[in-house]
């Protein structure tokens, strides 16, 4: 079974569609990258999963049922723009956001104290927010996300403005949800954070899904006929080379697609023959970057 | 609508506002406020009464100088505002010449007018006063009525009338107000329903601009803060909206409660006793109306404000939306307060029973005239009927408003989110 399922959603803004008929499949304790570059339609997407956007047609299946505003009290949602009341102290922030998911009494207020005490902040929960430093104040908006132990979290752009002590923290925080069984689920244009952290992925563009499935299959898939090269020398005479259908130079790293999978052999003994001093000689393996740019053509690197 | 989520929306909105430095501080300061701007109104009249004039009376016969001078010097003293006066026997033909020789005290106020009180006057009670300003009211009421007795005075002198007869003569006519109301007894009217009413009218249109504007900004500052965003991952935009009016508007009611609780005690005890012309006819019904009728406004209005503050993410650029809604409480704010003249004019019966107005015309008319049962039930029927459309509305606007930041909406746009199925 499937822990979400998410069915044709479309959703227009002023006549222009954010969303196209979007469908995928989040597996039962999966990190999830529902990846594309900025204005794709990640956001739209995700709120109407998380039921703030209606949407236009299509439905999201939570195990078998549709979402509801009950969904809501089993996600810890963590969206792009996000704040909090200044005025507000730590403390009485995260036990007021706790109780608007149910959660409420002094096992919660515990569990809070033990956060904060995790991310060094105990001595501040009587603080009001405003008086944080901004890393302060995203670490309040981690613990406010899990403090009321969902079992899905869904992240927009989590690592957008964190500085690197605060992004290895919440990979801490996604990589243990995930030992815990819970299903994660974020969006990201970074291919390299989506690459290393999420096993299932489904690629936006123009508001249409062009890829999903589980990273491996995915990468398998497209790095049959994909050598990854690391060389010193002239590679322009590969242009000319029947079997080689692409060559694509990322500066230290060049990527060469040929006609057919058993080809590679080939272009190595080309390469060797030609003088070229290869350092590294990579087949069958491909970027989730490369995947993107293969699907979504070049102006993919606009997000980086 | 209300439920778990929407009970701990108003359970915090109840902490920040109703347990707050600030609530006691507005609390306390309104009422001194209000205080503040009838004393200012009579320090003002008071001052303009209290310049000093110095006038000269002149007249054609030494009579009636004498018989004003005796009248004159039993006018009242106070201290701030003395009128003093010289007094000269002056021909009709040496008007101008004397004219002249004063004139350039009079421009310079040490003189501030002559009057001049001719023969002919003995007959027709016509004075001519000369002076920089002569329309000056306060100063000529507080002279005219001696002249008046001493040419009446003398008028009558030798016309064989009897002192009674003189007096009736003299005096002017006093209306006593007596309030015809259903309840068949009828009692002389004092002056403390007005004051009432110019009260109620005044506590309303201060409470709801403060609370609405208050209402508008916390709602902005939600969607600058983004925390609107982590709010709905929670709740639906409509409990979000709902716990906040609600939050809001109890916080309101407990603070007009407060307010006037001096005349709950008033009423039901006997501890304080009036005196008669400020009697009130006041019964806990009609205070019951008045908070129910402010309950049904606050919720009117707050959703409006509401409304406006999550269509922009500035105040500055919520200024150009609030307008029309300062209009609904302002206008009849004037309509209320000129209605104290004549509480049945027929502006006031009118728009006592529209829609906005009626929230604000309604508590004042019913202080100062009785309104038939049936008009006071239709007028809450169509007030709570606006009160859910606009709540209705509202939310329709609300939801679409507060997730929308960057540039400033057109009022064209605003109209489309109505039917944006979001």
């Amino acid at each position: 079974m499937y822990a979400l399922e998410v069915k044709n959603l479309s959703k227009n803004f002023n006549g222009i569609k954010a969303v196209d008929d979007a469908s995928f499949i989040v597996p039962e304790g999966s990190v999830f990258g529902l990846i594309g570059r900025n204005g794709a339609g990640k956001t739209t997407t995700i709120r109407m999963m998380m039921n703030i956007y209606v949407p236009d047609s299509g439905e999201v299946i939570l195990r078998g049922t549709k979402i509801g505003q009950e969904f809501k009290d089993k996600v810890g949602y963590l969206p792009e723009e996000r704040g909090l009341y200044k005025k507000m102290k730590v403390m009485d922030t995260l036990l007021f956001l706790a109780e608007l998911k149910g959660k409420t009494g002094k096992e919660v207020e515990r569990k809070a104290l033990n956060y904060l005490k995790r991310f060094d902040l105990a001595e501040r929960k009587n603080s009001k927010i405003e008086d944080l430093s901004k890393g302060n104040q995203q670490k309040i908006q981690f613990i406010a996300a899990i403090l009321h132990d969902p079992e899905f979290l869904i992240f927009d752009e989590p690592f957008a403005g964190l500085d690197p002590i605060n992004t290895d923290l919440l990979k801490d925080i996604i990589l243990e949800k995930k030992e815990e069984g819970k299903v994660i689920i974020f969006s990201t244009h970074l291919m390299d954070f989506a690459e290393k952290l999420s096993d299932h992925i489904a690629m936006i563009d123009h508001g249409k899904i062009i890829l999903q499935g589980s990273l491996s299959e995915i990468k398998s898939e497209f790095a049959q006929r994909n050598v990854t090269l690391e060389a010193v020398g002239d590679l322009s005479f590969l242009d000319s080379e029947a079997f080689v259908e692409k060559v694509e130079n990322f500066g230290n790293t060049v990527a060469i697609k040929v006609k057919e999978a058993s080809q590679t052999q080939d272009l190595l003994k080309l390469l060797i023959q030609n003088d070229v001093k290869v350092n590294k000689f990579a087949a069958n393996e491909i970027s989730l970057h490369e995947i993107f740019v293969t699907l979504a053509g070049k102006d993919s690197n606009n997000g980086k | 609508m209300v439920n778990r989520r929407t009970f701990s929306i108003v359970k915090r909105e109840l902490k920040v506002k109703l347990f707050s430095r600030t609530f006691i501080i507005m609390t306390l300061l309104i009422p001194i406020f209000m205080l503040g701007i009838m004393g200012l109104q009579t320090f003002l009249f008071q001052y303009s009464d209290g310049e000093n004039a110095f006038l000269i009376v002149a007249s054609e016969s030494q009579n009636v100088l004498d018989n004003i001078q005796t009248e004159l010097s039993k006018m009242p003293k106070n201290k701030d505002g003395n009128v003093e006066f010289m007094f000269e026997k002056l021909d009709k033909q040496k008007i101008e010449t004397r004219l002249n020789n004063i004139r350039a005290d009079i421009l310079e106020e040490k003189i501030t007018g002559l009057i001049f009180i001719s023969d002919q006057a003995l007959k027709n009670k016509q004075v001519e006063y000369f002076s920089k300003n002569p329309n000056n009211n306060i100063l000529l009421n507080k002279i005219k009525p001696p002249i008046n007795k001493v040419l009446t005075d003398m008028y009558f002198v030798g016309k064989q009338l009897s002192r009674e007869e003189l007096e009736f003569a003299k005096d002017d006519v006093d209306f006593n107000g007596f309030r015809i109301s259903a309840d068949k007894e009828i009692k002389e009217e004092g002056i403390g329903n007005t004051i009432l009413s110019f009260l109620f009218t005044f506590l309303l249109y201060m409470s709801l601009l403060f609370t609405g504007q208050m209402t508008m900004s916390a709602v902005i500052e939600e969607k600058s803060n983004k925390i609107v965003e982590v709010l709905l991952s929670s709740v639906s935009s409509r409990e979000l909206m709902t716990g906040k009016i609600i939050g809001t508007a109890i916080t309101a009611l407990v603070q007009m409660a407060i307010w006037l609780s001096p005349l709950i005690i008033l009423i039901s005890t006997t501890w304080f006793v009036l005196p008669p012309e400020f009697t009130l006819k006041l019964s806990i019904w009609h205070l019951l109306f008045f908070m129910l009728n402010y309950f049904i406004a606050l919720i009117t209005f707050l959703g409006l404000f509401a409304t406006v503050g999550s269509i922009f993410d500035n105040p500055q650029d919520a200024q150009s939306g609030i307008w029309p809604i300062m209009m609904l409480i302002i206008i009849p704010f004037f309509i209320a307060i000129g209605m104290q003249t004549n509480p049945e004019n027929q502006i006031a019966r009118i728009a006592s029973f529209v829609p906005f107005a009626s929230l604000i015309i309604m508590p004042a008319r019913i202080t100062l005239v009785d309104i038939p049962l049936l008009q006071l039930v239709l007028s809450i029927i169509t007030n709570i009927a606006v009160m859910i459309l606009i709540f209705i509305l509202a939310g329709k606007i609300y939801r679409v408003g507060i997730l929308i930041t960057g540039k400033k909406p057109k009022w064209s746009e605003v109209v489309k989110w109505f039917k944006y199925n979001y």
